[in-house]
């Protein structure tokens, strides 16, 4: 880590505990958050998807394990369904469906890259690479939050209306997107990893 | 003989002035052939030349791929600096509308979307002839559920917009499927819509041009068109705060510079070498009319050359043409000899006839030498590398015609040789002098050859590690602008190639499948991160009909999808536009290529799927390595599809140079021995023979020795060049041979072997200076060797000379 970065995040992390000292009189904002979840550098989950799209009778549902490895590792393993997955490595994006392997860089596709970014940038703490793709609003507090993520590149814009990623502390525990077209994908996520760690750790929500 | 039988005879045979001047006229009218023969020749500048004539097979492909695979005629263009992505974008799309617009591209990708849409229509409407996931099991209920909730399972997600609109049309998502193989493992980084670099302000355009990659006056339109095309989007721009500027390189940019470069470096050493040549002559024989006969024989000979090796090789080498600069080096010696030598005479003869004293005394000495050089060169006429051949015919033809002009044309012209005295008296002296001195320094001349004799030993194979890339006289900025470009587009990677041949092209369609089949399950185990193939986009007949016959009748999929959609929530009833397509797919006649010939997709797949020069048809497979890529496993997988070769393009070239020094090694030993042989039978004196081998012994070991001492590395040209030390060195050695044997080391002989090594060591210096690596390789040997094989000669001189035998 630069010197920079490091004593950026450390000053981060002093005024977290400088404002949870002084109770919550202050308002949550984006640099607390981000903080917060920087200091998770990896974690696992598995997480439910319903997904609302015009035209189809009735939702599609999906459920899996999502890991994430700071700075920039992300695997989605879906179950159910249907085996599949998305491994994104630095630029590299690997997609496994239907037993075939495709591997692309991701740099390739904007819009691909800018959904990345979303979770990315959410799970690493990075404020820098969310807002070079996205305006986001903030609400909530420190015990419950909701970060609003509305594209700025009007590439990405045209796909997706927006995502909306909740949680609590350091921990993400929804991510909502909407997109061009009115379709939506709701995604509960429940950190931990076992599947049969069923009352979940200290850190997951009662 | 004696002087006064040398004089009847030449009397007796002395040609009339109308057979003198039937001689002039036959020489000129040659030359004018020869020069008409030049205007009409074709200059070839690609590295295709030093490729083997009779390669194996996996060097057959390469060097097909080489010299008209895609590569040899694709260029990439960067957009650099600016204001920012949006202006370079925007230049990048106008550059690329009116590249596309010239007609002179097959294909021009700067990563707009738009590339794709006219390409997008067709492959949705043949995707039953296309996808390789169209089975009859595909078909059933089970596989058509399957197939369904795949496609599903990417609605409600970011690409879900893109699969909506098509749903109902391709439940079974075939579109996806095909889309999914063409889009490429290491696709260029994408911003404001089009391709840009990873680490430079940069947008890229790649192009690949209709005409072939050897077509240069073509190849140097197109680059023309790029740069024109550039110019005008750049004044699109008004008066922008700053604007980009234009990056090209690819194979056609390098050998369109590389044969201009070697063309106007060619000039360039013709008119310094000229120049410099002329003062000499000037300051030595004090007369323009020996000055304009003195490059007569030079100028016939690079006229032969050029004219001969067009004639037998079809076309000339640029790497050729700049060589006949070296040549002027050695033949105006001949001039040289001639104008000094024939001022001599027999004692009373009349005027007019010292060419006949020449053509008794020093003639044969003169020819002595040229066949020496002649024989040497042969030997690299023999070689399997077109390059070498090239400078071995261009110097046997530039030496022969240069010698017979010296012998018929110049008598003509000076029968006397050179009347005036110019600086040749004070050059005697100096040359006179220099005869007595060097044999004292015969021993430590000794010494050196051995201390660079043990260098040369201890180097051994290192100092000939220069490689073939040392050939070429792209620089290496041009080169590692092109290692960048490369990146930026991901095109280094295809550095590997699997190349697939067949009869036919059915045929070659049929074993592209099969290497198909088993790069896929290399892809699925992680070992390739992916491949271009040509049937993805045209399979072979025998493929689209099975996806055809797999399809079924109207009712049968009608009923299946029933079953398949029970508690799905895209139902059956939805799906009438699917069932309405799958019967027309039905009906479809077989894609072929010549379907393809004429679309958005003719540039992917010409460059895919091409006829061999030589008859039967190749196909090219494009790998994206990846990190875990072995190419152990790549033979092993490809193993038992018939007609496969995998090429990895570096190994193989590396191979090849190995091959072609290892050639050239043997080749120039053998010119060498038979340089020697000839000296042997001429001399009829193993003394003799060992005297006048000494010196070029020594000069060749020294000569390395230096470069060796130098850190240079020593390449096919360096060993080109060591023979030609050899050829001009051995003149210098068979005259102080006939010096020593007759004992009369006059002033003018003596005067006109410093003139002539001072000529020959100036021309090769001039070329060692050169900043193409071919010519300097050759002037960084030649000049330094062909100087120590004058003082050798000198030194090694047994008998003292320097004054008439008492």
């Amino acid at each position: 880590m630069r010197p920079d970065q490091w004593l950026k995040r450390w000053l981060r992390a002093l005024v977290a505990v400088a404002l949870l000292g002084t109770g919550t009189a202050w308002a949550f904002d984006l640099t607390e958050l981000m903080g917060l979840l920087a200091q998770k550098k990896s974690g696992e989950a598995r997480f439910t998807e319903q997904r609302f799209v015009r035209g189809l009778d009735g939702p599609i549902s999906a459920a899996g394990t999502l890991s994430f490895q700071a700075p920039d590792k992300l695997t989605r393993e879906t179950t159910l369904p249907r085996p599949e997955s998305m491994a994104v490595d630095g630029n590299q994006l690997t997609l496994s469906r239907g037993g075939r392997t495709r591997t692309l860089t991701l740099d390739s596709m904007p819009e691909m890259l800018g959904m990345v970014e979303a979770m990315r940038g959410t799970l690493s703490g990075d404020a820098g690479t969310l807002q070079r793709y996205f305006k986001s609003k903030l609400g909530g507090s420190r015990e419950g939050w909701t970060l609003d993520l509305a594209p700025t590149d009007e590439r990405l814009a045209a796909q997706v209306d927006g995502v909306r990623l909740t949680g609590r502390a350091g921990e993400v525990l929804g991510v909502e997107m909407t997109f061009r077209g009115g379709d939506r994908s709701v995604m509960t996520i429940v950190p931990g990893a076992a599947p049969t760690a069923k009352p979940a750790a200290a850190r997951a929500p009662s | 003989m004696s002087a006064t039988s040398a004089v009847s005879a030449a009397a007796a045979d002395a040609p009339s002035s109308r057979q003198r001047w039937t001689a002039l006229a036959a020489w000129l009218l040659l030359l004018v052939a020869g020069i008409v023969v030049i205007a009409h020749s074709r200059f070839s500048a690609d590295l295709s030349a030093f490729l083997p004539a009779s390669p194996d097979g996996r060097q057959r492909v390469l060097i097909e791929q080489l010299q008209s695979g895609v590569a040899s005629r694709t260029l990439m263009a960067g957009i650099e600096g600016g204001v920012d992505a949006e202006q370079r974008a925007a230049v990048s799309r106008a550059m690329a509308a009116q590249m596309r617009a010239s007609k002179l591209f097959e294909q021009v990708q700067n990563g707009d979307a738009g590339d794709w849409s006219a390409a997008g229509t067709w492959l949705f409407e043949r995707r039953y002839q296309l996808s390789p996931a169209v089975t009859p099991e595909h078909f059933t209920a089970v596989g058509l559920r399957d197939a369904i909730d795949e496609t599903l399972s990417l609605l409600g997600t970011p690409a879900g917009n893109a699969i909506k609109p098509l749903l109902e049309r391709d439940p079974t998502g075939e579109t996806q499927r095909i889309a999914e193989g063409l889009i490429p493992a290491s696709a260029p980084r994408s911003a404001a819509g089009v391709w840009v670099s990873r680490t430079k302000p940069r947008a890229l355009i790649l192009a690949s041009t209709r005409a072939s990659g050897g077509d240069l006056d073509a190849q140097a339109i197109a680059i023309a068109q790029i740069q024109q095309a550039f110019d005008s989007a750049v004044q699109q721009l008004g008066n922008a705060a700053s604007k980009p500027t234009l990056l090209m390189s690819g194979a056609p940019v390098f050998s369109v510079q590389s044969r201009d470069k070697i063309k106007g470096e060619a000039l360039h050493l013709a008119a310094i070498g000229g120049i410099v040549m002329s003062t000499l002559l000037l300051l030595a024989f004090a007369s323009l009319r020996a000055l304009f006969i003195a490059l007569l024989p030079v100028l016939t000979g690079v006229v032969a050359g050029t004219a001969t090796v067009s004639l037998v090789f079809g076309s000339v080498h640029g790497l050729t043409m700049g060589f006949g600069s070296t040549l002027i080096g050695e033949t105006v010696d001949y001039a040289i000899y001639y104008l000094i030598q024939a001022r001599q005479n027999y004692p009373g003869a009349p005027a007019g006839s010292g060419w006949r004293h020449w053509r008794a005394v020093h003639w044969p000495t003169v020819r002595l030498g040229l066949l020496t050089s002649v024989v040497g060169f042969a030997a690299l006429v023999f070689s399997g590398f077109p390059g070498l051949a090239q400078l071995g015919v261009f110097s046997l033809a530039g030496l022969i015609a240069a010698a017979l002009a010296t012998r018929y044309v110049l008598p003509v012209l000076a029968p006397d040789g050179a009347s005036g005295q110019g600086m040749r008296r004070p050059m005697a002296r100096v040359a006179g002098a220099l005869v007595r001195a060097l044999p004292k320094l015969r021993w430590a001349f000794v010494g050196l050859g051995i201390a660079a004799l043990a260098l040369v030993l201890w180097q051994g194979g290192h100092l000939w590690r220069a490689n073939l890339s040392a050939m070429s006289p792209v620089t290496r900025a041009a080169q590692d602008l092109d290692a960048e470009l490369r990146d930026d587009i991901g095109a280094s990677e295809g550095s590997t190639l699997v190349v697939l041949q067949g009869a036919d092209e059915q045929a070659t369609l049929r074993a592209a499948e099969a290497a198909t089949l088993r790069l896929d399950a290399l892809v699925g185990r992680g070992e390739l991160a992916g491949f271009e193939t040509v049937t993805r986009l045209l399979p072979s007949e025998a493929a689209q009909q099975a996806r055809i016959a797999s399809l079924p009748e109207a009712q049968v999929l009608r009923t299946r999808l029933v079953e398949a959609s029970a508690g799905s929530p895209l139902p059956a009833a939805k799906l009438e536009p699917f069932i309405a397509d799958v019967v027309a797919a039905r009906a479809l006649p077989p894609i072929h290529s010549t379907d393809l010939k004429e679309g958005p997709l003719a540039g992917v797949v010409n460059a895919m799927l091409f006829e061999r020069p030589g008859g039967g048809w190749s196909s090219v497979i494009a790998l994206h390595v990846g990190a875990r890529f072995d190419n152990a496993r790549l033979r092993a997988a490809l193993a038992d599809v018939p007609e496969v070769q995998v090429i990895d393009i570096g190994a193989e070239l590396g191979g090849l140079y190995s091959r072609y020094l290892h050639e050239a090694f043997v080749q120039v030993a053998l010119g060498a021995l038979a340089v020697l042989a000839l000296l042997g039978l001429w001399l009829r004196s193993w003394r003799r023979l060992v005297a006048v081998s000494e010196p070029l012994v020594f000069a060749v070991v020294l000569t390395l020795g230096f470069l060796a001492l130098a850190g240079a590395a020593l390449g096919i040209l360096h060993l080109v060049g060591l023979l030609l030390v050899v050829a001009v060195g051995s003149n210098y050695a068979l005259f102080f041979d006939q010096l020593q044997e007759t004992g009369e080391a006059d002033e003018d002989t003596l005067a006109s072997l410093l003139f002539a090594n001072l000529t020959t060591v100036v021309s090769f210096t001039l070329i060692a200076i050169s900043d193409i690596p071919a010519l300097s390789s050759i002037g960084r040997v030649v000049a330094p060797g062909a100087l120590l094989a004058l003082l050798l000669s000198a030194a090694f001189a047994r008998r003292r000379l320097g004054a008439p035998r008492r």
